[in-house]
């Protein structure tokens, strides 16, 4: 269910595990994140970007929605935009999440091969990364507003801030 | 794709019917504990698509006050225990006797007050579901954390997205007096254990 707000920006529902979400002009896309990383790309000109939440670094061979794998994920959210005008050329990247709340025990440290493995792709398609907020013991809220480009990080205990 | 429902999916009819007694156990204890206020009734088994996790077990995307075990080794998994503040403030109040503390930081001993719930509850469905499946679960000692509810079991769900598209929750609630609470316990087992699980159940079928 969208929302729209007294200034006509409209909310989108979170975007989930493994999700991808083209985000238009005006709207506001958020994301909660732990290991997972949330991935904005952000199209200045067309006033266009995309948000991924990125589950897992490498498919490997496996299938699932396109949005679950860092390698499955990046080539398709630049095609989704390719296809709506957006060409790679005009991209920049924000990078969110990574984190690890069960310290060193808990379920594998996937949090850091998530921040790698976009990190990594990220270069490969030249896409740069403009800024991150990655990694730590704290889950994070996102929200990227696609007319500015910009966004805002919540993390428990401390003041929001924007990437 | 949608979640499955228990009703309908012969395993998670059977596993419903394990956390029952696991449950049943783990209300027993929390009801020594608590001098008979609260009683677990209620639970779910789900299995979802990792696209619902936020989304599917109420707990939104907002702060939580949680207590969390792990179940280390391969057969693993992760209990959490979930309130808002304001449930988490009362029940560390009843437990101590005292009136319900309005400073914005936790105390030592409030902390410590809803660690030992989380640790009586854990070892209670931990004991129960031992001797269910026969295989030895032995949880880690609590810890204490405020964090986006939806960012936690994110996480604990990890193992089992590595390999499906769905995931196992099982989900129970909490009662006082026949008036449901606003706190979840939340056990998300590995892939690993997930399979022990059902392949225990299969042979005493």
């Amino acid at each position: 269910m969208t929302t729209t707000t007294s200034t006509d920006v409209t909310t989108l529902p979170l975007t989930g595990m493994g999700q991808i979400s083209f985000v238009q002009s005006p709207a506001l896309a958020p994301a909660v994140l732990g290991s997972c990383i949330g991935l904005v790309l952000h199209h200045r000109r067309c006033g266009v970007g995309i948000l991924g939440h990125i589950v897992l670094p490498k498919s490997e061979g496996r299938t699932g929605p396109p949005g679950k794998f860092a390698d499955t994920a990046i080539p398709h959210m630049l095609e989704l935009l390719r296809n709506e005008g957006a060409q790679t050329a005009g991209l920049t990247a924000k990078m969110v999440g990574g984190g690890n709340m069960f310290g060193n025990s808990g379920p594998l440290q996937i949090g850091v091969a998530n921040i790698e493995a976009v990190t990594e792709l990220l270069k490969k398609y030249g896409v740069p990364l403009r800024s991150q907020s990655v990694g730590g013991l704290k889950g994070r809220r996102l929200t990227y507003n696609s007319e500015t480009g910009s966004v805002q990080v919540e993390i428990v205990g401390e003041e929001p801030f924007t990437i | 794709m949608t979640a499955s429902d228990p009703i309908l999916d012969p395993t998670l009819r059977i596993l419903q019917q394990l956390f029952a007694t696991a449950t049943h156990d783990a209300s027993s204890a929390m009801c020594r504990w608590t001098n008979g206020l609260i009683s677990l009734s209620l639970d779910e088994v789900r299995e979802v698509p990792l696209e619902a996790v936020s989304t599917e077990f109420a707990i939104g995307n907002d702060l939580l006050t949680m207590v969390v075990l792990n179940l280390d080794g391969e057969k693993g998994g992760q209990l959490i225990l979930a309130f808002d503040e304001a449930n988490g403030r009362k029940l560390a109040a009843s437990l101590l006797g005292r009136e319900v503390c309005t400073d914005s930081e936790w105390t030592p001993l409030e902390e410590s007050a809803l660690k030992e719930t989380g640790n009586i509850l854990g070892c209670a469905y931990m004991n129960a579901l031992t001797r269910l499946i026969d295989t030895e679960l032995v949880p880690s000692p609590p810890y204490f954390m405020q964090d986006y509810g939806a960012s936690v079991l994110e996480q604990a769900v990890m193992t089992q997205a590595m390999t499906s598209d769905n995931v196992l929750v099982c989900n129970t609630r909490f009662q006082r007096d026949d008036e449901d609470l606003d706190w979840s316990v939340f056990f998300v087992p590995t892939q690993a254990l997930r399979n022990a699980m059902e392949d225990a159940l299969q042979t005493s079928c």
